[in-house]
């Protein structure tokens, strides 16, 4: 195996420019597969009998049924656009199987998950986790949550944190469910909105009624398992007024030759005067396409707060898109792109400011290295009656050698006079006067450029809980050495 | 005494957060020079903004009245027409507009100063060779890229073409610059010959000074006024410095001094 | 493909070129701000044979697209190709001009030889606005255009003037494409004062090592007027050098898209590309599109961008202020100062007289004169013989 080959490698490789050659990921923390022998695995490709098949083995409603064969035509007459975007010619749907599913029942305890599932979950820290710092857990593994808890005192102030499935179950939830799924995200959105609709599965439904905050986070972890199989889960966050969530999302997967296809789709509602923070780790594994949605909805004086940081996927797709609807909301996104060999990352965050003294600052920061790819696309759009509003747009890309490329497509739409929207990029490379000035304090070069790599990921760590910033900074640390086993 | 042209009674002023001038009372009538003194960070630059009425600075008490009107609410713009001048230590750049079309603009607002292009070029052209500025200037774009001696020059060339009763200069920073030193007393000099203004100088070098003929100085410590007196004064603090008045304010706010 | 169909005119048959001004990256379609689409006459044959440009030139890309081109070439009728000799320097500027009234749709090439220096002034110049509400969107038979070509060899200096400026009837596609070789310097000017569909194309390829282009672009949308712009730099050479400033005015309903990548290709080692682009606002309708692209395939290199869309920064409205402004007088001082600059910048008759006509119609006569007669700078009329 090439990883290998590196790790025995105890001096960094050096370019025909001095360079020293920043090694891929040592993934074997993430690389490890588990027997999918006894699963449920229906059938490549999509037909309407497999979305018929999802839908039953879910019990589901009618409206649901129906939302999903709609979905599924929607999805063979919307084409990608062909002007922009990464090449996703090597996702075929006949090769993938939308839903795979562990024979298991959803637990409340670690110790009902089956051994192996269990296994993968330690091993990538999230029991530990839930002990140490969260307020509750969900697990998905491949298409079905496995695991789901949350702190009783959380539980009290009505908290609910469940699968969506569970909700539609629950007559007090189902009309919740009904009223705000699929209405934030339209299926004809883009054509993986559509595949996303037709054969969703998993996720999340969070609700915390007004005025209730959480003092810790909510975490949902979303782990790939099966080759070939895409994953679908649907999330949906109702934050009511004055109240307060953090949310944290995982998601990694072990390498496969096959494409592998996430579509997932995130709706957020965040309600008058409360905040809501979605944090994204995403570590998928290099043959996956990540076509995931993110939208929320925010109320006035209300406060949407994202962080991301994107490392793996050998294609993405990814936007977050705050619409602040109310006067006095405020947006704030921070993301971090990593792209290395064989990465094609499409990412950055959209912004539509509709109501007054409405806020919103972007910063973005990508790292290329190894013909890594790395696109920064983003679009703000001041409507007619944002009068006062204000939006900043940041985008730092680094070039960590002359084999990458960068590339920066900011849009703004302004309809207001009042408005005031700014805009900054810079790209370039860490400047050989900085390394020397390291290498004469004592640093190696490779010392040097992880300082310098791990600097410009600050601001981007900083924003995030403790275990995850450490996470987010090893995964930095494990691209810039390639050395620890 | 001459009339009085600006009075400022009991004014307290600051930024949204902080309060930066503490009940100012000063007075400078018509034609007279005045020295507005302090050490770093005293305030004094805040004083000349309020004045001129810097929508920066809120106004939490007092008045300021200028010619008869009291002008505490007037918006900068109206002040700038009823005859202050504010010379900035660091002027704004302010691209896409031609020097000339920027003057221009400032002198045919005014009724008594309104004229013809080419008047107005004969003007400009004589205060111009006065500060020895190069006419090419009326083509660039108004401070972009200009010098710190350029930028004061063009300062200068306002006060002279706007001829306000009363001119503010704020020359916090520039006491060590000779060049800069030259251009605006060379300005001083031309505005008092021509223009029979008042003239209050804001400053915490006494070099500037030197060619002055002060009628009062007042010393400013962490934005309270805690002096004033004859042009004397300034000999005294170029001696001293302005430790006896920090000392002496620190006492009567009932504060600890430092040995 | 561009469609054809009887226009409401009756003897003109219109087509429609669909993608004019792509930027070389795109983004998401429903904003629509990755192109414009002009409905133009269709070519009509003149029955002679026109000369045509050097082979050389058609392979020069104009920022407008190559359906753009390619009417541009249908219709026109003799190209013009100007020369300046090797090491030589031209005063007398070459004037590429286009009278919009008359519908004339110019094609020209100019090959600026090694080391030789040319001013290039191209003015695009049509009467007044129309009496009344002007139509919301001009006629296909009121299109004119002017695409030039500029190919600069090594060591060679261009200074590039342009100045388009019509009423609102008028709609008008203007192309410049631009090879600069080694060493090659290129500085331009653009004045968009107005038109009611104007399609702007600006392309440069800066192939050659240490090839700098400077572009100061400035514009004043009004009315119902749509100005698209399309700002393209590809740095190929080593040690290249683009600098873009862009700078204008959006009033009433005006529509503004402007496009600015900035390519720094794979090879190009020391090079460095700038945009900057800020817009004062002052109309309540306006829609106002930007799209600052930087595209990079080579790590030792850098690329700035910076955009402030909005009112004048606070700093200047109270230096302004200061010195007797209010905001409404400081924003009429900034459309003055954009028809004062391209006075001063006019190199030549007939940009002058472009800029004086159309800033009569905007700021209205004496301010438009003011400055011409304050620094002497009067455009030379018939009973007053040119002095030289």
């Amino acid at each position: 195996m090439a990883d290998e080959k590196d790790r025995t490698n105890a001096r960094p490789e050096v370019d025909e420019r001095g360079r020293s050659k920043v090694q891929d990921v040592d993934r074997s923390l993430y690389d490890f597969v588990k027997s999918e022998e006894g699963y449920e695995r229906y059938a490549d490709g999509l037909t309407p009998d497999i979305v018929r098949s999802i839908s039953a083995k879910k019990d589901e409603p009618d409206w649901m049924l129906k939302m999903r064969l709609e979905a599924l035509e929607r999805f063979h007459d919307i084409d990608m656009a062909p002007n922009w975007g990464p090449d996703t010619s090597g996702l075929n749907m006949d090769d993938i199987s939308t839903y795979v599913s562990p024979k298991t029942k959803q637990a409340r305890d670690w110790n009902d998950v089956p051994a192996d599932i269990k296994d993968t979950f330690e091993r990538l820290g999230i029991p530990q986790a839930e002990r140490d710092s969260l307020a509750g857990v969900g697990a998905q593994y491949d298409s079905e949550i496995v695991y789901h808890n949350m702190r009783e005192e959380v539980a009290k102030q009505g908290v609910v944190y469940t699968t969506i499935e569970d909700a539609i179950h629950d007559p007090q939830w189902e009309p919740v469910v009904r009223k705000y799924f699929g209405t934030l995200i339209p299926m004809t959105d883009h054509k993986f909105a559509a595949l996303h609709y037709a054969v969703w599965s998993g996720g999340s439904f969070v609700y915390v009624p007004e005025g209730v905050s959480l003092d810790y986070p909510l975490q949902s972890y979303f782990r790939l398992n099966a080759s070939g199989a895409g994953q679908f889960e649907h999330t949906l966050i109702v934050v009511e007024p004055g109240a307060n969530l953090h949310f944290i999302e995982g998601c990694s997967a072990p390498k496969y030759y096959e494409a592998n296809l996430h579509a997932g789709a995130v709706e957020l509602f965040v309600g008058d005067g409360a905040r809501l923070r979605y944090s994204t780790i995403e570590n998928w594994s290099k043959n996956m396409y990540n076509l995931n949605t993110k939208r929320a909805r925010v109320g006035a004086d209300a406060t949407m707060e994202w962080v991301s940081g994107s490392f793996g996927s050998h294609v993405s797709y990814l936007y977050p898109t705050t619409i602040l609807q109310g006067d006095r909301s405020v947006c704030e996104y921070t993301g971090i792109t990593f792209s290395g060999a064989n990465q094609d990352l499409d990412t950055g965050c959209k912004v539509i400011l509709n109501g007054r003294d409405t806020r919103a600052s972007m910063s973005a920061k990508s790292i290329s290295k190894d013909g890594g790819v790395n696109t920064f696309r983003s679009s703000v759009v001041v409507g007619r009656h944002a009068d006062n509003a204000r939006c900043t747009v940041s985008c730092q890309s680094l070039m960590l050698d002359d084999i990458s490329r960068s590339d920066t497509i900011p849009a703004m739409d302004v309809r207001n006079r009042t408005a005031s929207v700014g805009h900054e990029a810079t790209i370039g490379r860490i400047s050989d006067d900085t390394i020397l000035y390291l290498m004469s304090r004592g640093c190696s070069e490779e010392e040097a450029r992880t300082m310098v790599v791990n600097g410009f990921a600050n601001p981007v760590s900083k924003e995030l809980p403790l275990e995850y910033a450490v996470e987010m900074n090893n995964l930095i640390k494990l691209e810039m050495e390639g050395a620890i086993g | 005494m001459a009339s009085e042209l600006l009075t400022i009674s009991g004014l307290s002023a600051g930024t949204e957060d902080k309060p930066i001038l503490h009940d100012i009372d000063l007075s400078v009538g018509a034609g007279e020079t005045h020295v507005l003194m302090g050490p770093n960070g005293a305030g004094k630059s805040t004083l000349g903004h309020v004045i001129m009425g810097d929508p920066v600075y809120k106004v939490s008490s007092g008045t300021v009245t200028f010619d008869g009107q009291d002008v505490t609410d007037l918006a900068p713009d109206r002040r700038s027409l009823a005859g202050i001048f504010l010379s900035y230590q660091a002027p704004v750049e302010v691209p896409g507009v031609p020097l000339y079309s920027f003057l221009r603009t400032i002198c045919q607002m005014r009724p008594e100063l309104k004229t013809t292009a080419r008047k107005f070029r004969q003007r400009v052209g004589q205060i111009m060779a006065e500060l020895d500025m190069d006419e090419s200037f009326l083509t660039r774009e108004l401070n972009v890229g200009f010098s710190g001696g350029e930028k004061k020059k063009v300062e200068m060339l306002q006060l002279l073409l706007l001829r306000p009763k009363l001119a503010i200069l704020d020359e916090t920073d520039s006491g060590l610059d000779v060049d800069a030193l030259s251009i605006v007393s060379k300005g001083i000099e031309a505005y008092r010959r021509d223009c029979d203004g008042a003239l209050l100088m804001i400053t915490h070098n006494t070099r500037i000074l030197e060619r002055l003929n002060v009628d009062r100085t007042h010393v400013m410590v962490r934005g309270h006024l805690v002096a004033e007196g004859p042009a004397s004064m300034i000999d005294d603090i170029d001696r001293n410095g302005f430790g006896a008045y920090e000392d002496g304010l620190a006492a009567s706010q009932g504060e600890k001094v430092e040995a | 493909m561009a469609s054809t169909s009887t226009c409401l005119e009756g003897t003109t048959k219109a087509m429609t070129l669909a993608h004019v001004n792509v930027p070389p990256a795109q983004t998401w379609n429903y904003l629509k701000i990755d192109q414009i689409a002009l409905s133009v006459p269709v070519p009509t044959s003149a029955g002679t044979v026109p000369t045509r440009l050097p082979r050389l030139f058609s392979r020069i890309g104009a920022g407008v697209g190559t359906e753009a081109v390619s009417w541009v070439e249908a219709t026109t009728g003799d190209s013009r190709y100007v020369e300046v000799p090797r090491g030589t320097v031209r005063e007398e500027p070459i004037v590429l001009s286009c009278d919009a009234d008359a519908g004339e749709v110019r094609d020209s090439g100019v090959m600026v030889r090694g080391g030789a220096t040319a001013t290039i002034v191209l003015v695009s110049h049509g009467s007044g606005d129309a009496e009344g509400d002007a139509p919301l969107s001009p006629t296909p038979a009121a299109t004119s255009a002017n695409l030039v070509r500029v190919y600069a060899e090594k060591g060679a200096t261009v200074h590039l003037v342009e100045v388009v400026a019509m009423g609102d009837e008028r709609q008008h596609l203007e192309g410049i494409g631009l090879v600069a070789e080694d060493g090659a310097r290129v500085d331009a000017r653009q004045y968009l004062l107005g038109g009611g569909r104007v399609a702007v194309g600006f392309e440069a390829d800066l192939a050659g090592d240490a090839a700098t282009l400077d572009l100061d672009s400035r514009y004043i949308v009004r009315h119902h007027e749509v100005l698209d712009v399309n700002h393209a730099v590809l740095q190929r050479g080593e040690r290249t050098r683009c600098d873009i400033q862009t700078s204008g005015i959006l009033a009433d309903a005006g529509q503004k898209t402007m496009r600015e990548t900035i390519d720094l290709r794979h090879g190009g080692h020391g090079s460095k590309g700038n945009e900057r682009e800020t817009v004062l606002v002052t109309g309540d309708d306006i829609v106002n599109r930007t799209l600052p692209v930087i595209l990079c395939d080579e790590d030792d290199v850098a690329g700035n961008h910076g955009a402030s869309i909005g009112s004048v920064s606070s700093e200047q409205m109270t230096y302004l202020a200061d010195r007797g402004l209010s905001d409404a007088e400081a924003e009429a001082l900034f459309a003055r100062a954009l028809f004062d600059d391209a006075v001063i910048h006019a190199p030549e008759q007939q940009s002058l007289s472009a800029a004086l006509d159309r800033a009569a119609n905007v700021v209205g006569d004496d301010m438009a004169h003011d400055l011409a007669s304050g620094l002497g700078i009067e455009p030379a009329s018939a009973d007053d013989p040119k002095e030289e």
